[in-house]
């Protein structure tokens, strides 16, 4: 099985500014792996201040991603934690301190991405673990060959 | 019983709605519903024909007045039981009519 998200696309307990600082630099983690141009990261800005914080879809956890197909080269997924929690305005799931951001090329060949995702989401001791550390190395572990035991 | 169909929104129908689908699957597998679960974007959501519709709250507000169907607010896409608070009265009701 293929890396679930790849080392380099994981930064842990990260200073931002704001929200959109949060997105744009879990943005970048895609663009570095040239997963998608850089017009994909103000996309994905534009559908928050559109559309609001809905995609702050469980307490402390955001999903930044944008349309798919248009900006994006391959199907990808980043992880940002922050060392500083920050409000997106979701009313229920402010303040968020996980954002994963995630590319697709059309509209299904990232299920088995979101599948692995949604099973991460699910697990209470491996979201902690997320939320609190600080070593790239067990997070990498935990996420992509633990997970699959 | 009639087979339901569900659709969950979210901006582009490719993330979130696709989280919330997983979970109301399990949902309605262990409810014994039958049902087919579609995801959506919040543009197309108003035309496409379906019984009732799960989105975030944020997006509740922009589908309600567009959609003649129940649309069921969620702000935990996760939460199994807070779907379940929030929609399975609605959903028994549906399959009855």
């Amino acid at each position: 099985m293929a890396q679930f998200i790849e080392k380099s696309n994981i930064m842990l307990q990260q200073t931002v500014d704001n929200w959109e600082d949060a997105i744009r630099q879990s943005g970048l983690l895609l663009l570095q792996n040239h997963s998608i141009d850089f017009a994909y990261i103000n996309e994905m800005v534009k559908a928050v201040k559109t559309l609001g914080p809905y995609m702050v879809i469980i307490p402390h956890v955001a999903l930044g991603h944008a349309r798919p197909g248009k900006h994006v080269k391959k199907n990808d997924i980043s992880l940002l934690t922050l060392k500083k929690p920050i409000n997106f305005g979701s009313e229920h799931n402010d303040p968020v301190n996980v954002i994963f951001a995630f590319c697709a090329e059309g509209s299904e060949g990232h299920l088995q991405l979101l599948k692995k995702l949604g099973l991460l989401l699910d697990d209470p001791h491996i979201m902690q673990t997320i939320q609190e550390s600080s070593d790239l190395n067990q997070i990498d572990r935990l996420i992509n060959e633990e997970m699959d035991k | 019983m009639k087979r339901l169909k569900i659709l969950t929104v979210c901006g582009f129908g490719v993330g979130s709605s696709l989280v919330l689908k997983m979970k109301l699957d399990e949902l309605l597998k262990e409810e014994g519903i039958d049902a087919h679960v579609e995801t959506a974007d919040v543009g197309s959501a108003s035309s496409t024909p379906c019984d009732i519709i799960f989105t975030s709250k944020e997006l509740s507000e922009k589908l309600i007045s567009s959609v003649q169907v129940p649309v069921i607010r969620v702000s935990n896409f996760i939460d199994k039981n807070e779907i379940k608070e929030a929609g399975l009265e609605k959903l028994h009701e549906l399959i009855k009519e």
